[in-house]
């Protein structure tokens, strides 16, 4: 290989690199120090190694940080459970209504998520026809309700990513080769093995990418817990801004952004280990062998 | 072989990153040592002289008349400046939070008037973030300020800050469906579970509730502030409390989510809700006064102080008045009230008599501020 055609590849990733570098490295880096300062506003905040920071954003806050997790997690199920035969439907049954039906999934996102999210309220206040029809099937007491509670901070997660999690399974389900189904057929298999031994292996990367572009974002998400949350649904999102915000501990919240950070990293990389790596790269060839 | 070339690029790839984060620290070495802290300069003064060019205003949402024959719309109108008047303000800290790391550099965003509650404005002149004002440029706020307005405890000579409007925080009841709420301490009657609000504001909420104990908040303790404090978080996860909110408990109480709030005097027009009444809490509220300040860095510091000016005419502040129902600083209001008929004139709410806020309090900052505020937001973010 000549020098130049060794030097193209290097080229090539130039601008994504510095896109890395200005919005990525160089803000954590920032962040980084800022959590190792200490002070406060009045005296201003002078860079000491302050570590315990860490340890002190942490304390008072781990169920915050449960609840987050227990959120998102919820969230991505449902997601999941919702978009898998949604995606499936379109890729294979929508027939002429395909772009229409894409179409449906896409259109809210013309409308801005903090509007999406507001809108929600109307739909689930307490005197709203949707809380009846919920009285009345008796999913929540005759006295009870919706707004203000873990169950709806749950559906605004789910609403608000689902799109997340449809269109990397319909791109996925979109390519599948059904020449294979049809051969797993002539082999005798019913529908239900055929799927569960062709069509979902072979959509594990799109289910592998959707979980991810769903589950981190809701993780960090506090406009969903902040609308449609009481006083006792607060996630770690909304932690960091009360200490970023209002009490201006600019060192804590970014100790503690830093180590959900390592948080999602650490479950990130368990879950891609335990999903096959193959899948996540999208190497079909690693999958089938 | 490919596995190889897999390596060297891999290994190439971590050079690269090696050398950004070390050009990072670099960058960042040239920077000061300590972030915050105020600047140490000699407070600059406003300029004044012929207004012209934009203006930047940043408001709280309801705050002022709109339209074309408001308030905003007469001004460009009259003196040609361009005005963008932004709505942006939803809580003092929340504000003050957004804009610290901007007007530590000197800057204020492009924004040349922000209307900000006494401590806050207090706390951004003490950290050298607010422009003094020459009292000489404001020559129609000084014939009109009320009087028991002029020499307030935390800026006596009007130095840096003009009142834009007052309020009193109290509680908000739907009266069709709680009729006998009267004090804050009927918030805490298991009756109305899950059906009260209360605001997240440190010097508004607990402050009411140590009113509703018998404590007086300018004198009580950081141990008495962390009381309230107490109660109030045990009434949060016990599920009485359905939220901690700003401006949005006017819509739970125009949804009808809620059947009482503690909440702000003047909103009346922001609630769809004909039941809804503003009391006087029996025990007394917590009574407040906003301002209008220039910022560091603040363009055109001209037509700010000419739309202080404006403002302050009597003839457009009962404009204001009638719109947003709060207390007006602007002597001759209730008299041009009178003369168009308004029921306003008459309104203890916008024209509060002494007897009636005899038991209200200013807002009081507590003391141990960072301790308190911590147990304040720990409630908040249950």
């Amino acid at each position: 290989m000549s020098l130049r055609q060794r030097l193209v590849p290097y080229g090539l990733l130039g601008p994504g690199l510095l896109w890395l570098v200005v919005f990525f490295v160089v803000p954590m880096y920032f962040m980084g120090e800022l959590a190792l300062r200490s002070g406060s506003l009045t005296t201003g905040y002078t860079f000491d190694w302050a570590w315990s920071n860490f340890p002190d954003s942490l304390s008072g806050h781990t169920e915050q940080i449960g609840r987050s997790f227990l959120y998102a997690g919820t969230a991505t199920v449902l997601a999941l459970l919702i978009a898998y035969p949604l995606a499936y439907a379109i890729a294979f049954r929508a027939g002429r209504f395909k772009l229409l039906l894409l179409f449906a999934v896409i259109a809210p996102f013309f409308t801005t998520y903090l509007i999406r999210t507001i809108a929600w309220k109307t739909i689930l206040s307490d005197s709203s026809p949707m809380v009846s029809v919920l009285q009345t099937l008796a999913l929540v007491p005759p006295d009870g309700r919706v707004l203000a509670t873990s169950g709806a901070v749950i559906a605004g997660l789910t609403y608000n990513f689902l799109p997340f999690m449809v269109l990397p399974l319909y791109a996925n389900l979109e390519r599948l080769d059904l020449r294979l189904i049809e051969a797993a057929k002539d082999l005798y298999s019913s529908s239900r093995q055929a799927f569960l031994k062709v069509t979902l292996p072979l959509t594990m990367p799109g289910i592998v990418a959707g979980v991810l572009l769903t589950f981190i974002p809701a993780f960090g998400d506090y406009i969903n817990a902040q609308i449609l949350g009481g006083t006792q649904q607060a996630m770690v999102g909304n932690v960091i801004q009360s200490l970023y915000l209002n009490q201006r501990d600019y060192p804590e919240a970014a100790a503690l952004s830093f180590l959900m950070m390592g948080l999602i990293l650490a479950v990130v990389i368990v879950y891609i280990r335990f999903a096959g790596t193959g899948a996540f790269m999208g190497d079909e060839d690693e999958e089938m062998a | 072989m490919q596995g190889r070339g897999k390596n060297q690029r891999g290994v190439a790839a971590l050079a690269v990153a090696v050398a950004a984060i070390a050009a990072a620290l670099g960058l960042a070495a040239c920077g000061g040592d300590t972030v915050g802290g105020g600047s140490d300069t000699e407070a600059t003064t406003a300029k004044g002289g012929p207004a012209s060019g934009s203006l930047t205003i940043s408001n709280w949402p309801g705050y002022i008349d709109p339209g074309p024959k408001g308030t905003v719309a007469e001004f460009e109108k009259e003196t040609g400046v361009d005005v963008d008047y932004i709505e942006d303000i939803n809580s003092n800290d929340g504000f003050f939070g957004k804009l610290q790391p901007q007007l530590e550099q000197g800057e204020s965003g492009g924004r040349s008037v922000f209307v900000v509650a006494d401590y806050m404005a207090k706390q951004m002149h003490d950290l050298g973030y607010l422009q003094e004002i020459d009292h000489g440029d404001l020559p129609t706020v000084f014939a009109n300020l009320a009087p028991d307005l002029e020499s307030p405890d935390f800026d006596p000579e009007r130095k840096f800050s003009v009142p834009w409007q007052g309020g009193m925080t109290g509680i908000w009841v739907d009266t069709a469906k709680a009729p006998d709420i009267r004090s804050v301490n009927d918030l805490f009657d298991p009756k109305y579970k899950g059906k009260v609000t209360m605001l997240d504001e440190l010097r508004e909420t607990p402050a009411l509730v140590m009113l509703g104990e018998g404590v007086d908040p300018a004198q009580a303790s950081a141990d008495q502030w962390l009381d309230a404090i107490d109660k109030l978080g045990d009434a949060a996860s016990s599920g009485q409390i359905r939220r901690f909110t700003g401006n949005e408990y006017t819509e739970d109480l125009t949804a009808g989510n809620i059947v009482a709030a503690i909440g702000w005097s003047g909103d009346a027009s922001l609630i769809e809700n004909e039941n809804a009444e503003w009391r006087m809490p029996a025990e007394g509220c917590t009574r407040w006064m906003e301002n209008m300040v220039i910022p560091v860095g603040a363009p055109n510091t001209p037509a700010a102080l000419s739309w202080m000016n404006f403002v302050y005419r009597p003839n457009v502040a009962v404009d204001i008045t009638e719109y947003v129902e709060y207390i007006s600083p602007v002597q001759g209001v209730k008299e041009l009230l009178e003369k168009r008929g308004s029921e306003l004139a008459k309104s203890e709410i916008v024209f509060p008599t002494e007897e009636f806020t005899r038991d209200c309090t200013g807002q009081i900052t507590p003391p141990e501020l960072e301790r308190v505020n911590e147990a304040w937001q720990d409630v908040l973010t249950g």
